[in-house]
């Protein structure tokens, strides 16, 4: 990740305080360098001054000596002459003649009296102004003594400019910690005031993420900001989404309820019509026995025909509860769970004298644990749905294949393709809402059981000719749900 | 011995300024010595060379008030930067007396007389130091061919004359022994000269070396006397001749004999390390006369 683009991932609480920082810290830098650049000027032009006082007094005073060479009158008055009240005093003071020759120094063990100057020591001064070396912390200054227009000498003087560099050193560390300090104050100040401003944000921000998640929750009054501003406007408007979403929501619940009744109601005659059937054979039986039920044959086989009657009845009543309470399935997919379907939709197809191609390949295993419940009321929601687009004698087709990824259902039928909206209901990513009217709701539920499973669903379907939809569920779906 | 280490400080930073006043003073003098000449029984002048340690301030307005309470005359002082023009005032009498260096006495004897002569540690004696840098190694005379030596004053007997006879015995010439010769016109400077460094010998007054090792160790501890000459006479206070015994001399001379005796006098004597003054015998001078004698033709 570049520098910049991690720049671009910082929050803005910390990027707009930052800039700040960036910004104080470059300004503060000028300042700075201003100041000293200027204080700087100051104190060669004070030193410079100074320097100069002392020079003209020394240069008046030893003159006539300097025209005599006479070394001890130029000492003692380079002694008489030293400052002592000045922060900057004279370190060292040479003061030669003629040819360069050394008359006498303040120091006379270090500059020899009548000997040569020391060329190195001699380079150190550069014309007649202030040069001050920061390493030895001095400032050497140079005056030529004249008479009467004839260069009779030259005086040398080193100065201590510690104090100088020392207030240079002050002003920097002060100009630094004041500055520093009201870096710090304003990034402070920035942080504060930008996190004050975007935190509705980060409120909103936390609440969509909940929502995106699946668990939209409104704002809560203590979160409002205290006065009626943009943020309240903002919160205001995305509780009322909320609760619109929220309604949306318990709308489409009632609708997919309305959309199981009716489902349940399609098929309760169909599922009269399976009870009825072995009625018809149990009256028979019970009348048998009633006659001839002294007969233990009689009786033996007609009690048989009642049991497995009953048997079937049984059998119909607990596939049509499960369908409509799917909560007590709260147990595995297992293959008597297909079963189930087929017996709930033959009234369906009977109806339509339509024929169900049923093919289960692989085996259920016990692990992993996909609910029987939601798979059930997808299954059946496809199965209808085949049916109702099949044309009647037509056939439908329910295959089930245990995949080494997971569990392939195919629902096929023999329609006339599938129509734009009723594709888009099924696999559009971006269509999550609830259909306008009736029409598609089964669909609806199928789609958002695939959802809750983290299943896919594949259609192979072409306008005019028979469509296969395909729900595969991967193995390592949610646990028991009960999305439906 | 009280207060000597302020005399000291004093003495070091006010004696410049010390001696311009002292100056100006003797400027009014000698103006008002020609109201004096009316009155001539009132004022002593008195005259006062670099033999001094320092000019300072506090030593003089003891001396000046001692002997004016002790003569009863109002006293005088008046110095001058250099022996010539200190003697040159009394030889011509324009100062009643002077405190002036043995060669200067020597050589205008015929013309001035003894008033009295310090006693230092009980003698009118004295000696010439020839000192160099406490750190330099030399033991020897000819150790210090080709320095930068410092004198004191042509006219001084310690601060020239000793070290001139020296190497004129020696068949050697200062200005040839020499690299550079310097004349600072005070022991206390040649002191200094070569403290400093600035010269790396010197000839200087042992009395003012020994007195002011203890006052200012720290000047003087860095410089050592090389070799010290025999004893000579101290310089002494003399008037003209025509002056002596004359009452104010006569004054001037009970009050310098009697210093001792009294606690101002004695006040004055501590500042200056002496012991008293004496009326000495003008053989004691024979020494210096000696040397002025085996140098006459060639100064």
């Amino acid at each position: 990740m570049s520098l910049r683009s991690s720049i671009r991932t910082l929050p803005l609480a910390v990027r707009v305080p930052a800039m700040v920082v960036i910004l104080m810290v470059a300004v503060s830098g000028l300042i700075s360098e201003r100041v000293l650049d200027r204080l700087s000027t100051t104190q060669e032009i004070y030193l410079q001054r100074l320097a100069s006082a002392y020079l003209d007094g020394v240069v008046a005073s030893i003159t006539p000596s300097v025209l005599r060479e006479d070394s001890w009158e130029v000492f003692d008055g380079i002694e008489r002459l030293k400052p002592s009240a000045d922060d900057i005093l004279p370190l060292e003071t040479v003061v030669t003649g003629k040819n360069a020759i050394v008359l006498a120094s303040s120091d006379p063990e270090a500059r020899e009296t009548l000997r040569p100057l020391d060329s190195s020591f001699a380079g150190q001064f550069n014309g007649t102004g202030v040069t001050i070396d920061p390493e030895t912390r001095s400032g050497y200054v140079r005056r030529d003594i004249t008479y009467q227009d004839q260069l009779i000498g030259a005086v040398y003087a080193v100065f201590d400019v510690s104090s100088l560099l020392r207030e240079r050193q002050q002003i920097l560390v002060t100009l630094l910690a004041t500055n520093g300090l009201f870096t710090a104050f304003l990034g402070f100040v920035g942080f504060v005031a930008v996190r004050g401003m975007i935190r509705p944000m980060q409120v909103l921000e936390t609440h969509m993420v909940e929502a995106a998640a699946g668990s939209p929750t409104p704002i809560a009054d203590s979160e409002f900001p205290s006065t009626d501003n943009e943020a309240a406007s903002v919160y205001r408007a995305y509780n009322a989404l909320v609760r619109s979403g929220a309604e949306k929501q318990a709308l489409a619940r009632q609708l997919a309820e309305e959309e199981k009744l009716a489902s349940l109601g399609r098929l309760a005659s169909g599922m009269a019509h399976e009870i009825n059937n072995p009625l018809g054979g149990l009256m028979n039986a019970v009348d048998t026995l009633r006659l001839h039920g002294d007969r233990r044959t009689v009786r033996e086989s007609s009690i048989e025909l009642i049991q497995r009657g009953l048997q079937g009845i049984r059998e119909v009543v607990e596939a049509a509860l499960a369908i409509y309470r799917p909560d007590r399935l709260a147990r595995p997919l297992a293959e008597q769970d297909f079963a189930d379907i087929r017996l709930l939709v033959r009234p369906e197809l009977r109806r339509k004298r339509q024929r169900l191609d049923y093919r289960l390949e692989g085996r259920l295993e016990t692990d992993p644990r996909w609910p029987a419940g939601p798979i059930r009321q997808a299954m059946l929601n496809l199965l209808l749905n085949a049916a109702a687009a099949t044309p009647e004698d037509g056939r439908v087709g329910l295959c089930v294949t245990v995949t080494p990824q997971g569990l392939d259902i195919s629902v096929s039928d023999e329609g006339a393709g599938m129509p734009q909206s009723a594709r888009s209901i099924l696999t559009d990513p971006k269509n999550r809402e609830v259909p306008p009217d009736s029409g598609g709701l089964g669909l609806w539920i199928v789609r958002e059981i695939a959802d809750d499973l983290e299943a896919s669903i594949s259609l192979s379907s072409e306008p005019g000719s028979r469509s296969v939809i395909r729900l595969s569920i991967p193995r390592n779906t949610s646990e028991i749900s009960n999305a439906a | 011995m009280k207060g000597l280490p302020t005399l000291d400080v004093a003495g070091r930073k006010w004696s410049r300024r010390a001696a311009l006043r002292l100056a100006g003073a003797g400027a009014l003098c000698a103006g008002g010595g020609r109201l004096a000449r009316a009155q001539p029984q009132e004022v002593i002048r008195f005259g006062l060379t670099p033999v001094f340690l320092t000019n300072d301030l506090e030593l003089l307005n003891a001396l000046q008030a001692y002997l004016a309470t002790e003569t009863g005359y109002e006293i005088e002082l008046i110095t001058r930067r250099t022996y010539q023009e200190v003697t040159a005032l009394l030889v011509s009498g324009q100062l009643d007396a002077a405190w002036i260096c043995g060669y200067p006495f020597v050589h205008y004897r015929d013309q001035l007389e003894l008033v009295a002569v310090p006693d230092w540690n009980g003698k009118p004696l004295y000696q010439s130091y020839l000192i160099v840098s406490s750190e330099r190694q030399a033991t020897s005379l000819d150790d210090l061919a080709g320095d930068i030596h410092a004198f004191s004053d042509p006219d001084s007997n310690s601060g020239y004359l000793v070290t001139r006879t020296l190497l004129f015995e020696r068949g050697l010439d200062p200005d040839v022994f020499f690299r550079k010769t310097m004349f600072t016109y005070g022991h206390r400077n040649v002191i200094r000269a070569v403290a400093s460094g600035l010269a790396q010998s010197g000839s200087v007054d042992g009395y003012v070396w020994e007195v002011m090792r203890e006052i200012e160790p720290d000047l003087v501890n860095r410089t050592r006397p090389l070799r010290k000459s025999e004893w000579l006479g101290f310089p002494p206070v003399a008037t003209s001749k025509a002056l002596a015994h004359s009452r104010r001399i006569d004054a001037l001379t009970r009050a310098l004999l009697s210093m001792a005796q009294s606690q101002e006098g004695q006040r004055v004597l501590g500042m200056l390390r002496l012991t008293g003054f004496e009326n000495a015998d003008p053989s004691i001078f024979d020494g210096i006369a000696t040397k002025v004698a085996m140098l006459r033709g060639v100064l």
